[in-house]
């Protein structure tokens, strides 16, 4: 009874969001048509790419390691009651600490973890902003998101850059790369440390003091005080382990990804994961085991997109309006919910 | 009478919630044009459930309604009230930031996107139908500006706004004062002489025998039985909602109150809009004692309480307890030092609605070692915790997982109640404990709070229920504007004397 209550109280969002993916695939297959593609064969090559082949899903899982990472940002943001989109921004910093770093010492450790601290040091800022003088995180993080873009920018440009490849920065060192986890794929450790780090954020949110405290003061602030909780203090809290997953990702990618290991030129490699992670985290309940399959299904997409546009000539964009459209059906019932809260409180 | 048929007939009533929880198990009541029906039972026997099924909230798992001896089905609350039936919820559910006339008038902008509020007429309306009943609200005010019995009368206009002819109420006289019960009862009869048909749930029983006609008593889902009321005695209908007889009474030994374990030295508090809410109150509160808080709700009580269980600033003045300063400290540091706080707000402050019976079982002492496991929560260890609550306090609920919001009104405040005594405190905040809680509840909940007392612990009782703190105090204070207009012993003080001090006259100063 006990087991089959708690299976019971995760079948709704599970289903909402498998809704939400069919919804997804059904109305991108009428925009396909429409377009003048064939569905059918677009989601074949769709499916191929992603998942039919040994490279196909090492790419797909390659993909979703940072979303499932930024994903986790936003997350647990959501959970404590906080709309924390400076997760886009953080990853900047965490690939060029990672680059820095690993530049004096070799060691794949040292990069991650600097990618860690930096992404933790990054979030001090918008938590103490929102805690101490009332600024609205989501003004505060666009804003951070900028100033990290350029402040990544210059680093990139003026100091850290390739002398013999102007459009990259340093390259990772060898001995600091996360070893691939398939040879001749980009599938590598980042995508471990992804995985643990949703199992690790699981247990803190729910198993630990620190995350019931979380959960509390974005449930119900005010009971979470009388209940003896700061929840200041959980702000500062959920922005720091947010921008600890969030330059994690950022790390991850750069010394994960073969070729380049480095930032490409405009941030362009280490670009978007940021505001795909919400999306992401919208599919997957923020729940970081939710989160787990959204960012697969997101990074599925994502790899087979390509073979999609190469063999069945459709264009990439048409991946984010499908992404978009499994937002969408995810998304609305949510926001209703939200917008019906005010005239429904506290019922009996 | 029995004869004519009832305006309304709900016919083998069965609910089952998704989570397996059997609400209903087949209930029928009839309900006769222009009688007021009183809908009694413990709490979690369904009543609630019930009128939300018959306000079109709540699909029926099987079973008919019948208005006017026509078969209907509702598929929500605007379809009930296009039917004329209308209710007015436990926990209320306006706009705190619209005033009246907006709350009212809400939802009925009429259709179409060119369709206009035509304001004026709808205030003109509003105005007649208050003066016809001599129950005036201020219609330009923000809902969230006003005590509480006010913005009930306010959902109960807006029902009759609707021309609604079958009024619910849902404990509709738990968060008022004795005058505003009285008031509440005047239109309730006016209505019933305009032909209105009324069902009205209360856990006390004495309102119960005052204002209906007949009564129907609900036990774990069932019809026990239905009464007139002017055949039925409080005993009897307090034996038909338990099932075995119950005594009403409290057993309160004297007994010496021994040394001061908390104390308020000239505090002032200010209120949400910068008022002086508390004004140089001193008291203090002994062990092996109850002091009681009297006086009408919106004096001031609400943020004396939260200025001193920390979650209110102090302006000025000192809190003590057990002889160490505790002004302005966090509520956590009070909690370690053996506060407890049953607060008056059950829904917003006291619990996390969303959140499961277990975790809200240990909010306030989540810290505690024996919650913990290495740097885990221990959650086996909670479980049997929130499982003694349940059981030391017969708090019905679906099991230790199912979110809170999914128990009964009563029974959330039993698991408020059972958590912070479970917290071993000595010194006990109780503000507004039974409300909402049935009968043999209340007695169990007061009882409790003797056994603190005499266990020699502080409890520091606010309530509105004028006779809760006649029945509980050793001494009672009245409150008046954030000042005590007297203290005294209730068994020294006639009612009239205490009417006079919550009307803002100050009594004689006693020891
Ligand atoms: N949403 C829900 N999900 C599951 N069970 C529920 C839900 N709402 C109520 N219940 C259960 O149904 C039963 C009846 O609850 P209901 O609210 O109708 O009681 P009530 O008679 O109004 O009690 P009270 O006097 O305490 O308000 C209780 O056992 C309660 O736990
Ligand atoms: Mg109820």
């Amino acid at each position: 009874m006990n087991l089959k209550n708690e299976l019971r109280g995760y079948a709704k969002p599970v289903a909402e969001s498998v809704l939400a993916i069919l919804i997804g695939v059904l109305v991108g297959a009428l925009v396909l048509w429409f377009s003048g593609y064939s569905p059918l064969e677009a989601y074949y090559w769709l499916i191929v790419g992603s998942l039919a082949s040994t490279d196909g899903i090492a790419e797909t899982l390659a993909k979703s390691a940072p979303l499932i990472l930024t994903a986790i940002t936003f997350a647990i943001g959501a959970r404590t009651g906080l709309f924390n989109v400076g997760a886009e921004g953080t990853v900047y910093f965490g690939a060029m600490a990672a680059i820095i770093v690993t530049q004096y010492l070799q060691n794949p450790i040292a990069g991650l973890l600097a990618g860690l601290l930096i992404g933790a040091l990054w979030a001090l800022p918008a938590a103490v902003l929102k805690v101490y003088r009332g600024v609205h995180e989501v003004i505060s993080t666009i804003m951070f998101n900028w100033i990290a873009f350029f402040l990544v920018s210059w680093l990139a440009v003026s100091v850290y850059y390739n002398p013999k490849d102007p459009n990259s920065t340093l390259p990772i060192p060898p001995s600091a790369r996360l070893p691939l986890l398939i040879k001749g794929t980009s599938l590598s450790w980042a995508f471990i440390v992804a995985i643990l780090s949703a199992i690790i954020v699981f247990i803190v949110m729910w198993h630990t003091k620190l995350g019931y405290e979380l959960r509390t003061s974005g449930q119900n602030p005010r009971a979470a005080e009388y209940g003896g909780i700061n929840p200041k203090r959980s702000a500062i809290w959920s922005f720091v382990i947010g921008g600890m997953t969030a330059g994690l990702a950022g790390a991850g990618l750069v010394m994960g990804t073969p070729p380049s290991y480095a930032i490409t030129q405009g941030l362009a490699n280490v670009h978007g994961y940021g505001f795909d992670g919400i999306g992401v985290s919208l599919v997957g309940r923020n729940h970081p085991l939710g989160i787990i399959f959204a960012g697969i299904l997101f990074g599925a997409l994502s790899a087979g997109a390509t073979a999609m546009q190469q063999h069945a000539h459709v264009p990439l964009e048409m991946i984010k309006v499908i992404e978009g459209i499994i937002i969408i059906a995810v998304a609305v019932p949510g926001l209703l919910d939200l917008f019906a809260r005010p005239f429904r409180r506290g019922e009996a | 009478m029995e004869e004519q048929t009832p305006v309304l007939e709900m016919r083998d009533i069965v609910k089952v919630y998704p989570d397996g929880t059997k609400a209903l198990k087949g209930v029928t009541i009839k309900v006769y044009e222009g009688e007021i029906l009183g809908l009694l039972g413990e709490n979690g026997a369904g009543k609630t459930t019930l009128m939300k099924i018959l306000f079109g909230m709540l699909k029926p798992t099987r079973g008919k309604i019948f208005l006017r001896g026509k078969e209907v089905r509702f598929k929500s609350p605007a379809d009930a009230i296009a039917n004329g039936i209308g209710m007015v919820h436990q926990h209320f559910t306006l706009v705190e930031v619209f005033n009246a006339l907006e709350n009212i008038i809400l939802g009925m902008e009429g259709h179409g996107l060119l369709s206009k509020i035509d304001v004026e007429n709808a205030r003109k309306k509003l105005q007649k139908l208050m003066d016809e009943l001599n129950f005036q609200v201020p219609l330009d005010v923000p809902v969230e500006n006003l005590p509480v019995g006010v913005q009930q009368r306010i959902e109960i206009l807006k029902m009759l706004y609707r021309d609604v002819d079958i009024l619910i109420l849902d404990e509709p006289t738990a968060v008022l004062t004795p005058i505003e019960v009285r008031e509440l009862f005047a239109v309730l009869r006016k209505l019933k002489e305009q032909g209105k048909t009324i069902i009205f749930i209360s856990h006390k029983l004495n309102e119960v025998m005052e204002i209906t006609d007949r009564v129907t008593v609900i036990r774990k889902g069932e019809v026990v039985g239905t009464v007139k009321t002017s055949e039925a005695t409080p005993q009897l209908l307090a034996r038909m909602m338990v099932g075995r007889d119950v005594v009403l009474r409290i057993e309160k030994p004297p007994k010496e109150p021994g040394e001061v374990i908390f104390r308020v030295e000239d505090l002032w508090v200010k209120g949400d809009r910068g008022e002086d809410a508390v004004r140089g109150l001193t008291f203090e509160v002994r062990a092996g004692e109850i002091f009681g808080i009297a006086g009408v709700e919106g004096n001031g009580q609400s943020e004396l309480i939260e200025a001193i269980a920390g979650l209110r600033k102090v302006e000025k003045g000192k809190v003590y307890l057990k002889g160490v300063d505790i002004t302005g400290k966090r509520p956590r540091e009070l909690y370690d030092m053996g506060m407890a706080h049953i607060p008056e707000d059950r829904t917003h402050m006291g619990l996390i609605l969303e959140m499961s019976v277990m975790e809200n079982s240990i909010l306030g002492m989540h810290w505690r070692k024996e919650f913990s496991k290495g740097f885990l929560l221990d959650w086996n260890k909670v479980e049997e915790h929130a499982k003694r609550l349940i059981e030391e306090f017969e708090v019905s609920a679906p099991g230790t997982k199912a979110p809170v919001k999914s128990l009964s009104g009563g029974n959330q405040q039993k698991l408020i109640v059972a958590r912070e005594v479970s917290k071993r405190p000595d010194f006990i905040i109780a503000a507004q404990p039974t409300r909402g809680v049935d009968v043999a509840s209340t007695e169990y909940i007061r009882n409790y709070l003797v056994k603190l007392r005499n266990e020699n612990k502080a409890v520091l009782l606010v309530s509105a229920d004028l006779d809760e703190v006649l029945q509980l105090s050793d001494r009672m204070a009245i409150m008046y504007e954030g000042q005590f207009m007297g203290i005294v012993k209730p068994d020294e003080v006639t009612e009239e004397q205490i009417g006079l001090m919550m009307g803002g006259v100050k009594g004689e100063p006693q020891k």
